[in-house]
Protein backbone atom coordinates (compact mmCIF):
# COMPACT_ATOMS: atom_id res chain seq x y z
CA UNK A 1 0.00 0.00 0.00
CA UNK A 2 1.23 3.42 -0.72
CA UNK A 3 -0.16 5.26 2.43
CA UNK A 4 1.91 8.11 1.08
CA UNK A 5 -0.03 8.76 -2.21
CA UNK A 6 -3.41 7.91 -0.30
CA UNK A 7 -2.46 10.68 2.24
CA UNK A 8 -2.02 13.20 -0.47
CA UNK A 9 -5.40 12.52 -1.85
CA UNK A 10 -6.78 12.98 0.98
CA UNK A 11 -5.36 16.10 2.31
CA UNK A 12 -5.76 17.55 -1.86
CA UNK A 13 -9.29 16.70 -1.30
CA UNK A 14 -9.43 18.16 2.05
CA UNK A 15 -7.86 21.42 1.12
CA UNK A 16 -10.21 21.96 -1.45
CA UNK A 17 -12.80 21.52 0.78
CA UNK A 18 -11.85 23.95 3.19
CA UNK A 19 -10.75 26.67 0.15
CA UNK A 20 -14.57 26.59 -0.55
CA UNK A 21 -15.52 26.64 3.13
CA UNK A 22 -18.66 28.86 2.79
CA UNK A 23 -20.25 27.01 -0.45
CA UNK A 24 -19.24 23.03 1.18
CA UNK A 25 -20.03 23.99 4.28
CA UNK A 26 -22.34 26.86 5.58
CA UNK A 27 -24.79 26.45 2.61
CA UNK A 28 -25.71 22.91 3.94
CA UNK A 29 -26.04 23.82 7.73
CA UNK A 30 -28.06 26.61 6.67
CA UNK A 31 -30.45 24.86 4.24
CA UNK A 32 -30.73 22.77 7.35
CA UNK A 33 -31.29 25.01 9.87
CA UNK A 34 -34.25 26.44 7.24
CA UNK A 35 -35.65 22.84 7.77
CA UNK A 36 -35.78 23.22 11.59
CA UNK A 37 -37.39 26.40 11.79
CA UNK A 38 -39.91 25.74 9.18
CA UNK A 39 -40.78 22.06 9.57
CA UNK A 40 -39.72 21.91 12.97
CA UNK A 41 -40.95 25.28 14.66
CA UNK A 42 -43.47 26.60 12.24
CA UNK A 43 -45.57 23.37 11.04
CA UNK A 44 -44.53 20.93 13.46
CA UNK A 45 -45.90 22.50 16.92
CA UNK A 46 -48.68 22.02 15.13
CA UNK A 47 -48.13 18.12 13.89
CA UNK A 48 -48.95 15.83 17.36
CA UNK A 49 -45.68 13.78 18.41
CA UNK A 50 -45.03 10.87 16.54
CA UNK A 51 -43.87 7.42 17.72
CA UNK A 52 -43.48 9.41 21.24
CA UNK A 53 -41.06 11.99 20.14
CA UNK A 54 -41.98 15.78 19.20
CA UNK A 55 -41.58 16.29 15.23
CA UNK A 56 -39.33 18.73 15.45
CA UNK A 57 -37.06 16.24 17.47
CA UNK A 58 -38.30 13.20 14.91
CA UNK A 59 -36.96 14.96 12.05
CA UNK A 60 -33.07 15.57 13.10
CA UNK A 61 -32.13 12.07 12.30
CA UNK A 62 -33.98 12.17 8.95
CA UNK A 63 -32.26 15.54 8.14
CA UNK A 64 -29.01 14.49 8.93
CA UNK A 65 -29.03 11.62 6.81
CA UNK A 66 -30.49 13.52 3.90
CA UNK A 67 -27.84 15.78 3.82
CA UNK A 68 -25.08 13.32 4.62
CA UNK A 69 -26.18 10.85 1.64
CA UNK A 70 -26.46 13.88 -0.57
CA UNK A 71 -22.74 15.66 0.76
CA UNK A 72 -21.07 12.19 0.14
CA UNK A 73 -22.41 11.41 -3.50
CA UNK A 74 -22.10 14.64 -4.84
CA UNK A 75 -18.01 15.29 -2.81
CA UNK A 76 -17.17 12.16 -3.88
CA UNK A 77 -18.43 12.21 -7.85
CA UNK A 78 -17.64 15.67 -8.22
CA UNK A 79 -13.92 14.70 -6.49
CA UNK A 80 -12.81 11.97 -9.11
CA UNK A 81 -15.12 14.16 -12.11
CA UNK A 82 -13.05 17.33 -11.54
CA UNK A 83 -9.74 15.98 -12.81
CA UNK A 84 -11.33 13.78 -15.45
CA UNK A 85 -13.04 17.46 -16.41
CA UNK A 86 -9.53 19.56 -16.09
CA UNK A 87 -7.39 16.28 -17.38
CA UNK A 88 -5.28 16.38 -14.36
CA UNK A 89 -6.28 12.43 -14.18
CA UNK A 90 -3.37 11.48 -16.51
CA UNK A 91 -1.64 11.66 -13.09
CA UNK A 92 -3.21 9.32 -11.28
CA UNK A 93 -2.77 7.12 -13.99
CA UNK A 94 0.99 7.90 -13.99
CA UNK A 95 1.40 7.76 -11.10
CA UNK A 96 2.80 4.17 -8.95
CA UNK A 97 -0.31 3.79 -7.55
CA UNK A 98 -3.28 0.78 -7.32
CA UNK A 99 -6.86 1.60 -8.39
CA UNK A 100 -7.99 0.42 -4.82
CA UNK A 101 -5.73 3.66 -3.55
CA UNK A 102 -7.06 6.30 -5.51
CA UNK A 103 -10.64 4.97 -3.52
CA UNK A 104 -9.65 4.69 -0.64
CA UNK A 105 -7.86 8.50 -1.27
CA UNK A 106 -11.00 10.09 -3.06
CA UNK A 107 -13.63 8.48 -1.08
CA UNK A 108 -11.82 8.90 2.24
CA UNK A 109 -11.59 12.32 1.76
CA UNK A 110 -15.61 12.93 0.38
CA UNK A 111 -16.65 10.74 3.31
CA UNK A 112 -14.73 12.47 5.80
CA UNK A 113 -16.48 15.78 4.83
CA UNK A 114 -19.86 14.82 4.75
CA UNK A 115 -19.24 13.12 8.25
CA UNK A 116 -18.31 16.43 9.16
CA UNK A 117 -21.35 18.64 8.08
CA UNK A 118 -23.57 15.89 9.65
CA UNK A 119 -21.50 16.42 12.74
CA UNK A 120 -22.43 20.64 12.57
CA UNK A 121 -25.97 19.56 11.41
CA UNK A 122 -26.23 17.58 14.71
CA UNK A 123 -24.70 20.14 16.87
CA UNK A 124 -27.03 22.81 14.79
CA UNK A 125 -30.22 21.02 15.60
CA UNK A 126 -29.56 21.12 19.97
CA UNK A 127 -29.98 24.88 19.38
CA UNK A 128 -33.61 24.20 17.72
CA UNK A 129 -34.96 21.00 19.64
CA UNK A 130 -34.80 19.37 22.65
CA UNK A 131 -33.41 15.82 22.29
CA UNK A 132 -31.11 12.94 23.48
CA UNK A 133 -29.55 9.95 21.46
CA UNK A 134 -30.40 6.63 22.85
CA UNK A 135 -27.30 4.64 21.24
CA UNK A 136 -24.60 7.24 20.46
CA UNK A 137 -22.32 4.35 19.38
CA UNK A 138 -24.40 3.24 16.68
CA UNK A 139 -25.18 6.64 15.43
CA UNK A 140 -21.41 6.95 14.91
CA UNK A 141 -21.49 3.80 12.94
CA UNK A 142 -24.57 4.36 11.28
CA UNK A 143 -23.14 7.88 10.30
CA UNK A 144 -19.83 6.61 9.07
CA UNK A 145 -20.85 3.12 7.28
CA UNK A 146 -23.54 5.43 5.24
CA UNK A 147 -21.00 8.61 4.65
CA UNK A 148 -18.34 5.53 3.04
CA UNK A 149 -21.15 3.93 1.06
CA UNK A 150 -22.78 6.68 -0.75
CA UNK A 151 -19.42 8.01 -1.27
CA UNK A 152 -18.54 4.63 -2.78
CA UNK A 153 -21.70 5.37 -4.98
CA UNK A 154 -20.74 8.99 -6.07
CA UNK A 155 -17.03 7.99 -7.08
CA UNK A 156 -18.53 5.34 -9.14
CA UNK A 157 -21.31 8.25 -10.27
CA UNK A 158 -17.92 10.79 -11.22
CA UNK A 159 -16.28 7.80 -13.00
CA UNK A 160 -19.26 7.39 -14.88
CA UNK A 161 -20.43 10.71 -15.97
CA UNK A 162 -19.20 12.05 -19.40
CA UNK A 163 -20.61 15.78 -18.39
CA UNK A 164 -21.51 17.84 -15.61
CA UNK A 165 -25.07 17.12 -16.55
CA UNK A 166 -24.97 13.47 -16.14
CA UNK A 167 -23.24 14.40 -12.94
CA UNK A 168 -26.11 16.38 -11.59
CA UNK A 169 -28.93 14.07 -12.85
CA UNK A 170 -28.41 10.56 -10.79
CA UNK A 171 -28.49 12.96 -7.57
CA UNK A 172 -31.53 14.84 -8.62
CA UNK A 173 -33.76 12.49 -10.67
CA UNK A 174 -32.63 9.24 -8.56
CA UNK A 175 -31.58 10.09 -5.10
CA UNK A 176 -32.84 13.16 -4.08
CA UNK A 177 -36.89 11.15 -3.88
CA UNK A 178 -35.68 7.94 -2.69
CA UNK A 179 -34.33 9.93 0.63
CA UNK A 180 -37.65 12.42 0.41
CA UNK A 181 -39.95 9.28 0.34
CA UNK A 182 -37.48 7.55 2.73
CA UNK A 183 -38.91 8.69 5.46
CA UNK A 184 -36.73 11.70 6.72
CA UNK A 185 -40.29 13.78 7.57
CA UNK A 186 -42.28 11.13 8.72
CA UNK A 187 -42.58 7.79 9.74
CA UNK A 188 -43.40 4.56 6.86
CA UNK A 189 -46.24 3.81 9.72
CA UNK A 190 -48.04 6.90 8.77
CA UNK A 191 -48.75 6.14 4.98
CA UNK A 192 -51.35 4.22 3.16
CA UNK A 193 -50.60 0.38 3.57
CA UNK A 194 -50.05 -0.34 -0.29
CA UNK A 195 -47.50 2.86 0.06
CA UNK A 196 -46.17 1.12 3.19
CA UNK A 197 -44.92 -1.75 1.15
CA UNK A 198 -43.76 0.11 -2.32
CA UNK A 199 -41.75 2.26 0.76
CA UNK A 200 -39.98 -1.08 1.45
CA UNK A 201 -38.05 -1.19 -1.79
CA UNK A 202 -36.59 2.38 -1.07
CA UNK A 203 -33.05 1.44 0.55
CA UNK A 204 -33.29 4.52 1.94
CA UNK A 205 -36.20 4.04 4.26
CA UNK A 206 -33.27 1.17 5.95
CA UNK A 207 -31.24 3.61 6.66
CA UNK A 208 -33.12 6.32 8.20
CA UNK A 209 -35.31 3.47 9.85
CA UNK A 210 -31.67 2.56 11.82
CA UNK A 211 -30.44 6.03 12.57
CA UNK A 212 -33.46 7.09 14.11
CA UNK A 213 -33.74 4.04 15.90
CA UNK A 214 -30.35 4.96 17.60
CA UNK A 215 -31.40 7.93 18.22
CA UNK A 216 -34.91 7.62 19.76
CA UNK A 217 -34.89 3.66 20.69
CA UNK A 218 -37.73 3.16 17.87
CA UNK A 219 -37.47 2.17 14.45
CA UNK A 220 -39.96 0.91 10.99
CA UNK A 221 -37.83 -1.58 10.55
CA UNK A 222 -35.63 -4.20 12.75
CA UNK A 223 -32.35 -2.69 13.30
CA UNK A 224 -30.78 -5.66 11.95
CA UNK A 225 -32.57 -5.62 8.49
CA UNK A 226 -31.25 -1.67 8.78
CA UNK A 227 -27.60 -2.87 8.69
CA UNK A 228 -28.53 -5.81 6.32
CA UNK A 229 -29.93 -3.11 3.73
CA UNK A 230 -26.53 -0.51 4.24
CA UNK A 231 -24.46 -3.55 4.20
CA UNK A 232 -25.58 -5.00 0.91
CA UNK A 233 -25.41 -1.41 -0.83
CA UNK A 234 -22.12 -1.42 0.19
CA UNK A 235 -21.36 -4.61 -1.30
CA UNK A 236 -22.64 -3.64 -4.04
CA UNK A 237 -21.48 -0.24 -4.62
CA UNK A 238 -17.58 -2.37 -4.21
CA UNK A 239 -18.30 -4.73 -6.48
CA UNK A 240 -18.94 -2.19 -9.27
CA UNK A 241 -15.64 -0.56 -7.92
CA UNK A 242 -14.16 -4.02 -8.55
CA UNK A 243 -15.24 -4.55 -11.70
CA UNK A 244 -14.27 -0.94 -12.80
CA UNK A 245 -11.18 -1.76 -11.36
CA UNK A 246 -10.39 -5.09 -13.41
CA UNK A 247 -11.74 -3.00 -16.57
CA UNK A 248 -10.34 0.47 -16.74
CA UNK A 249 -13.62 0.86 -17.32
CA UNK A 250 -14.17 5.24 -18.04
CA UNK A 251 -10.28 4.91 -17.09
CA UNK A 252 -7.72 3.42 -19.45
CA UNK A 253 -8.24 3.15 -22.86
CA UNK B 1 25.80 3.36 -22.52
CA UNK B 2 22.79 1.20 -21.12
CA UNK B 3 19.28 1.02 -21.94
CA UNK B 4 16.66 2.61 -19.66
CA UNK B 5 13.77 1.70 -21.82
CA UNK B 6 13.19 -1.02 -24.13
CA UNK B 7 10.05 -1.37 -26.29
CA UNK B 8 9.36 -4.46 -27.76
CA UNK B 9 6.95 -5.03 -30.47
CA UNK B 10 4.56 -2.37 -29.34
CA UNK B 11 1.06 -2.91 -30.11
CA UNK B 12 -2.20 -0.68 -29.69
CA UNK B 13 -4.93 -1.17 -31.26
CA UNK B 14 -8.32 1.03 -30.55
CA UNK B 15 -11.86 -0.13 -30.69
CA UNK B 16 -13.22 0.41 -34.10
CA UNK B 17 -9.89 -0.62 -35.84
CA UNK B 18 -7.70 2.00 -35.96
CA UNK B 19 -3.98 1.18 -35.47
CA UNK B 20 -2.38 3.60 -33.17
CA UNK B 21 1.14 1.57 -32.59
CA UNK B 22 1.74 -1.25 -35.48
CA UNK B 23 4.69 -2.68 -33.65
CA UNK B 24 7.35 -0.43 -32.14
CA UNK B 25 10.73 -1.43 -31.08
CA UNK B 26 12.91 1.08 -29.90
CA UNK B 27 15.86 1.34 -26.85
CA UNK B 28 16.12 4.84 -25.01
CA UNK B 29 19.57 5.14 -23.41
CA UNK B 30 20.65 6.27 -19.92
CA UNK B 31 20.81 9.55 -19.72
CA UNK B 32 20.46 10.74 -23.46
CA UNK B 33 17.87 13.66 -24.71
CA UNK B 34 15.66 11.59 -27.95
CA UNK B 35 14.00 12.91 -29.97
CA UNK B 36 10.57 11.69 -31.87
CA UNK B 37 9.46 13.57 -34.71
CA UNK B 38 6.40 12.92 -36.67
CA UNK B 39 3.64 14.48 -37.76
CA UNK B 40 -0.08 15.33 -35.94
CA UNK B 41 -1.40 11.17 -35.26
CA UNK B 42 1.67 9.65 -36.24
CA UNK B 43 1.67 8.33 -32.69
CA UNK B 44 4.14 9.38 -30.63
CA UNK B 45 1.47 10.73 -27.59
CA UNK B 46 0.04 7.53 -27.78
CA UNK B 47 3.33 5.62 -27.43
CA UNK B 48 4.69 8.16 -24.36
CA UNK B 49 0.89 7.41 -22.94
CA UNK B 50 1.27 4.04 -22.96
CA UNK B 51 5.15 4.05 -21.63
CA UNK B 52 3.43 5.88 -18.84
CA UNK B 53 0.44 4.03 -17.91
CA UNK B 54 -2.39 6.30 -19.20
CA UNK B 55 -3.34 3.72 -21.80
CA UNK B 56 -2.89 -0.24 -22.04
CA UNK B 57 -1.37 -1.85 -25.05
CA UNK B 58 -2.62 -3.77 -27.06
CA UNK B 59 0.41 -5.93 -27.12
CA UNK B 60 4.34 -6.02 -27.12
CA UNK B 61 6.03 -5.19 -23.43
CA UNK B 62 8.24 -2.22 -22.59
CA UNK B 63 10.51 -2.16 -19.64
CA UNK B 64 12.34 0.22 -17.78
CA UNK B 65 14.93 0.51 -15.79
CA UNK B 66 14.37 -3.66 -16.15
CA UNK B 67 11.05 -3.17 -14.39
CA UNK B 68 8.55 -4.48 -16.68
CA UNK B 69 5.46 -1.51 -16.91
CA UNK B 70 2.25 -3.62 -16.43
CA UNK B 71 3.49 -6.44 -13.83
CA UNK B 72 6.17 -3.95 -11.95
CA UNK B 73 4.39 -1.08 -12.54
CA UNK B 74 4.92 0.63 -9.35
CA UNK B 75 8.84 0.54 -10.08
CA UNK B 76 8.59 1.54 -13.57
CA UNK B 77 6.67 4.10 -13.10
CA UNK B 78 8.53 5.22 -10.06
CA UNK B 79 11.50 6.26 -12.54
CA UNK B 80 8.94 7.85 -14.64
CA UNK B 81 8.29 11.50 -15.12
CA UNK B 82 5.81 12.69 -17.28
CA UNK B 83 5.07 16.66 -18.82
CA UNK B 84 1.53 16.21 -20.83
CA UNK B 85 1.31 17.97 -24.16
CA UNK B 86 -2.03 19.88 -22.34
CA UNK B 87 -1.65 22.25 -19.88
CA UNK B 88 -3.93 20.11 -17.36
CA UNK B 89 -3.85 21.87 -14.22
CA UNK B 90 -5.84 22.85 -11.03
CA UNK B 91 -6.90 26.88 -11.51
CA UNK B 92 -7.36 27.27 -8.46
CA UNK B 93 -4.94 25.53 -6.70
CA UNK B 94 -1.45 27.06 -5.55
CA UNK B 95 1.63 26.26 -7.49
CA UNK B 96 3.60 24.40 -4.31
CA UNK B 97 0.38 22.76 -3.17
CA UNK B 98 -0.37 21.08 -6.99
CA UNK B 99 3.96 20.04 -6.89
CA UNK B 100 4.04 19.00 -3.31
CA UNK B 101 0.60 16.90 -4.10
CA UNK B 102 2.02 14.87 -7.06
CA UNK B 103 5.44 14.43 -5.60
CA UNK B 104 2.80 12.34 -2.76
CA UNK B 105 1.19 10.44 -5.59
CA UNK B 106 4.18 9.32 -6.22
CA UNK B 107 5.09 7.66 -2.64
CA UNK B 108 7.61 10.23 -1.87
CA UNK B 109 7.10 11.71 1.37
CA UNK B 110 7.12 15.59 1.86
CA UNK B 111 10.66 17.10 1.65
CA UNK B 112 10.32 21.17 1.57
CA UNK B 113 13.99 21.42 0.47
CA UNK B 114 13.08 18.97 -2.58
CA UNK B 115 10.12 21.09 -3.93
CA UNK B 116 12.36 23.89 -3.19
CA UNK B 117 15.02 22.58 -5.28
CA UNK B 118 12.61 21.80 -8.39
CA UNK B 119 10.82 25.17 -8.29
CA UNK B 120 14.05 27.20 -8.01
CA UNK B 121 15.45 24.81 -11.09
CA UNK B 122 12.47 26.46 -13.36
CA UNK B 123 12.12 29.80 -11.79
CA UNK B 124 8.86 29.04 -10.42
CA UNK B 125 10.02 30.05 -6.91
CA UNK B 126 9.02 33.65 -6.48
CA UNK B 127 5.41 32.43 -7.94
CA UNK B 128 5.20 29.57 -5.28
CA UNK B 129 2.03 30.72 -3.60
CA UNK B 130 0.20 32.03 -7.01
CA UNK B 131 -2.78 30.44 -7.93
CA UNK B 132 -2.13 28.39 -10.88
CA UNK B 133 -4.93 31.08 -13.13
CA UNK B 134 -2.70 34.04 -12.13
CA UNK B 135 0.36 32.31 -14.23
CA UNK B 136 1.25 32.94 -18.01
CA UNK B 137 0.75 30.07 -20.17
CA UNK B 138 4.85 29.78 -20.07
CA UNK B 139 4.60 29.66 -16.48
CA UNK B 140 1.97 27.25 -16.20
CA UNK B 141 4.11 24.57 -18.71
CA UNK B 142 6.85 25.27 -15.56
CA UNK B 143 4.83 23.79 -13.62
CA UNK B 144 3.63 21.21 -15.03
CA UNK B 145 7.45 19.99 -15.66
CA UNK B 146 7.97 20.92 -12.16
CA UNK B 147 5.31 18.38 -10.72
CA UNK B 148 6.83 15.74 -12.98
CA UNK B 149 9.98 16.62 -12.15
CA UNK B 150 8.77 16.51 -8.10
CA UNK B 151 9.56 12.44 -7.19
CA UNK B 152 12.79 12.89 -8.83
CA UNK B 153 12.50 10.76 -11.69
CA UNK B 154 15.12 9.18 -13.99
CA UNK B 155 13.47 9.71 -17.14
CA UNK B 156 11.46 12.43 -18.52
CA UNK B 157 8.84 12.33 -21.33
CA UNK B 158 8.17 15.20 -22.85
CA UNK B 159 4.88 15.66 -25.17
CA UNK B 160 5.52 18.52 -26.95
CA UNK B 161 6.86 20.85 -24.54
CA UNK B 162 7.20 23.81 -27.20
CA UNK B 163 3.87 23.41 -29.10
CA UNK B 164 2.09 26.96 -29.23
CA UNK B 165 5.70 28.66 -26.93
CA UNK B 166 6.71 31.89 -28.80
CA UNK B 167 10.58 31.72 -29.53
CA UNK B 168 12.27 33.37 -26.59
CA UNK B 169 10.05 30.41 -24.17
CA UNK B 170 11.39 27.48 -26.80
CA UNK B 171 14.56 28.96 -26.20
CA UNK B 172 14.27 28.70 -22.25
CA UNK B 173 12.61 25.05 -22.44
CA UNK B 174 15.62 23.69 -24.38
CA UNK B 175 18.28 25.22 -21.46
CA UNK B 176 15.78 23.77 -18.76
CA UNK B 177 16.37 20.21 -20.90
CA UNK B 178 19.53 20.46 -21.07
CA UNK B 179 20.22 21.41 -17.49
CA UNK B 180 18.06 18.19 -16.83
CA UNK B 181 20.56 16.18 -18.95
CA UNK B 182 23.65 17.39 -16.85
CA UNK B 183 21.60 15.92 -13.76
CA UNK B 184 21.55 12.89 -15.48
CA UNK B 185 18.19 12.71 -16.36
CA UNK B 186 17.14 10.63 -19.82
CA UNK B 187 14.59 12.77 -21.62
CA UNK B 188 12.32 11.73 -23.93
CA UNK B 189 10.95 14.69 -26.13
CA UNK B 190 7.93 14.67 -28.75
CA UNK B 191 7.82 17.64 -31.40
CA UNK B 192 6.79 18.72 -34.85
CA UNK B 193 9.67 21.21 -34.97
CA UNK B 194 12.80 19.54 -36.68
CA UNK B 195 14.83 22.57 -35.60
CA UNK B 196 13.91 21.14 -31.99
CA UNK B 197 15.24 17.95 -32.19
CA UNK B 198 18.41 19.39 -33.92
CA UNK B 199 18.74 21.94 -31.19
CA UNK B 200 18.52 19.73 -28.74
CA UNK B 201 18.70 15.72 -29.10
CA UNK B 202 21.33 13.34 -28.79
CA UNK B 203 19.40 10.79 -31.30
CA UNK B 204 16.06 11.47 -33.70
CA UNK B 205 13.64 8.88 -33.86
CA UNK B 206 10.87 9.89 -36.90
CA UNK B 207 7.72 8.58 -36.35
CA UNK B 208 4.70 8.38 -38.94
CA UNK B 209 1.47 6.30 -39.23
CA UNK B 210 2.24 4.29 -35.85
CA UNK B 211 5.63 3.16 -37.39
CA UNK B 212 8.96 3.86 -36.19
CA UNK B 213 10.75 4.69 -39.63
CA UNK B 214 13.71 5.36 -38.18
CA UNK B 215 16.31 6.24 -35.07
CA UNK B 216 19.61 7.53 -35.98
CA UNK B 217 22.18 9.43 -34.35
CA UNK B 218 21.62 13.39 -34.67
CA UNK B 219 25.42 13.89 -36.09
CA UNK B 220 24.64 11.24 -38.65
CA UNK B 221 21.57 12.53 -39.74
CA UNK B 222 23.68 16.20 -39.49
CA UNK B 223 26.47 14.54 -42.01
CA UNK B 224 23.83 13.29 -44.12
CA UNK B 225 22.58 16.56 -44.33
CA UNK B 226 25.65 18.32 -45.13
CA UNK B 227 26.18 16.44 -48.50
CA UNK B 228 24.76 18.00 -51.37
CA UNK B 229 24.18 17.04 -54.84
CA UNK B 230 25.91 18.99 -57.97
CA UNK B 231 23.71 18.11 -61.41
CA UNK B 232 25.64 19.06 -64.37
CA UNK B 233 22.49 19.35 -67.29
CA UNK B 234 23.92 18.85 -70.60
CA UNK B 235 23.03 19.17 -74.01
CA UNK B 236 23.73 16.08 -75.05
CA UNK B 237 23.42 13.03 -73.70
CA UNK B 238 26.74 10.33 -73.10
CA UNK B 239 27.01 7.15 -72.55
CA UNK B 240 29.69 6.96 -70.14
CA UNK B 241 31.79 8.89 -67.65
CA UNK B 242 34.90 10.57 -69.69
CA UNK B 243 38.30 9.39 -68.05
CA UNK B 244 39.36 12.48 -67.29
CA UNK B 245 35.86 12.95 -64.77
CA UNK B 246 35.88 9.98 -63.22
CA UNK B 247 35.65 9.56 -59.46
CA UNK B 248 33.91 8.14 -56.43
CA UNK B 249 31.72 11.33 -56.18
CA UNK B 250 30.70 11.79 -59.83
CA UNK B 251 28.25 9.40 -61.15
CA UNK B 252 26.12 9.48 -64.66
CA UNK B 253 22.30 10.18 -64.50
CA UNK B 254 20.49 6.86 -66.15
CA UNK B 255 19.99 8.14 -69.37
CA UNK B 256 23.06 9.83 -69.84
CA UNK B 257 21.89 13.61 -69.65
CA UNK B 258 23.63 14.59 -66.36
CA UNK B 259 26.54 14.40 -64.00
CA UNK B 260 25.25 13.65 -61.00
CA UNK B 261 28.28 14.91 -58.25
CA UNK B 262 28.11 14.54 -54.38
CA UNK B 263 30.25 16.89 -52.01
CA UNK B 264 30.31 17.90 -48.44
CA UNK B 265 29.58 21.56 -48.08
CA UNK B 266 31.72 20.99 -44.72
CA UNK B 267 35.27 20.31 -46.43
CA UNK B 268 37.87 22.68 -47.19
CA UNK B 269 38.17 22.11 -50.82
CA UNK B 270 34.80 21.06 -52.64
CA UNK B 271 35.88 20.05 -56.30
CA UNK B 272 33.55 21.72 -58.23
CA UNK B 273 35.80 24.50 -59.31
CA UNK B 274 38.18 21.50 -60.89
CA UNK B 275 34.88 19.64 -61.91
CA UNK B 276 33.58 22.41 -63.93
CA UNK B 277 36.79 23.35 -65.74
CA UNK B 278 37.44 19.02 -66.64
CA UNK B 279 33.97 19.23 -67.95
CA UNK B 280 35.05 22.13 -70.24
CA UNK B 281 38.25 20.17 -71.54
CA UNK B 282 36.22 17.03 -72.36
CA UNK B 283 34.49 19.26 -74.60
CA UNK B 284 31.27 18.64 -72.88
CA UNK B 285 28.39 21.57 -73.11
CA UNK B 286 26.01 22.58 -70.62
CA UNK B 287 22.37 23.09 -70.23
CA UNK B 288 22.40 24.21 -66.53
CA UNK B 289 23.90 23.58 -63.29
CA UNK B 290 21.12 22.17 -60.31
CA UNK B 291 22.20 21.86 -56.60
CA UNK B 292 20.64 19.82 -54.03
CA UNK B 293 20.53 19.39 -50.75
CA UNK B 294 19.00 17.14 -48.79
CA UNK B 295 17.86 18.38 -45.22
CA UNK B 296 16.72 16.49 -41.80
CA UNK B 297 13.04 17.80 -43.22
CA UNK B 298 13.39 16.66 -46.56
CA UNK B 299 14.44 13.25 -44.99
CA UNK B 300 11.26 13.21 -42.91
CA UNK B 301 9.27 14.47 -45.82
CA UNK B 302 10.22 11.50 -47.72
CA UNK B 303 10.07 9.05 -45.05
CA UNK B 304 6.48 10.14 -44.28
CA UNK B 305 5.50 10.14 -47.91
CA UNK B 306 6.52 7.26 -48.49
CA UNK B 307 4.86 5.56 -45.89
CA UNK B 308 2.03 7.50 -47.28
CA UNK B 309 2.11 6.23 -51.38
CA UNK B 310 2.78 2.70 -49.76
CA UNK B 311 -0.42 2.52 -48.06
CA UNK B 312 -1.96 4.24 -51.36
CA UNK B 313 -0.36 1.23 -53.32
CA UNK B 314 -2.28 -0.87 -50.74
Amino acid sequence: MNWTAIRSIFVFEMFRFFRTIAQSFLAPVISTSLYFVVFGAAIGSRIEEVEGVSYGAFIVPGLIMLTVITQSISNASFGIYFPKFIGTFFELLAAPISFLEIVIGYVGAAATKALIIGIIILITAFFFVDFTIAHPLAMVAFLILTAISFALFGFILGIWAGNFEQLQIVPLLIVTPLVFLGGSFYSISMLPPIWQTISMFNPVVYLISGFRWAFFDTADVPILTSLLAIGLFTGICLAVIWWIFRTGWRIRE
Amino acid sequence: MQNIVEIRDLKKSYKGGFEALKGVDLDIREGEILALLGPNGAGKTTLISTICGITTSTSGSVTVGGHDIVNDYRAARSMIGLVPQEINLEPFERVINTVRFSRGLFGKRGDDAAIEKVLKQLSLWDKKDSQIRELSGGMKRRVLIAKALSHDPRVLFLDEPTAGVDVELRKDMWDVVAGLKADGVTIILTTHYIEEAEAIADRVGVIAKGELMLVEEKNTLMARMGQKELEVQLTEPISEVPMLLQSDALRLSDDGSALIYTYDTRAERTGITKLLSDVAKEGLVLRDVVTRQSSLEEIFVNLVNNGDNAEDAA
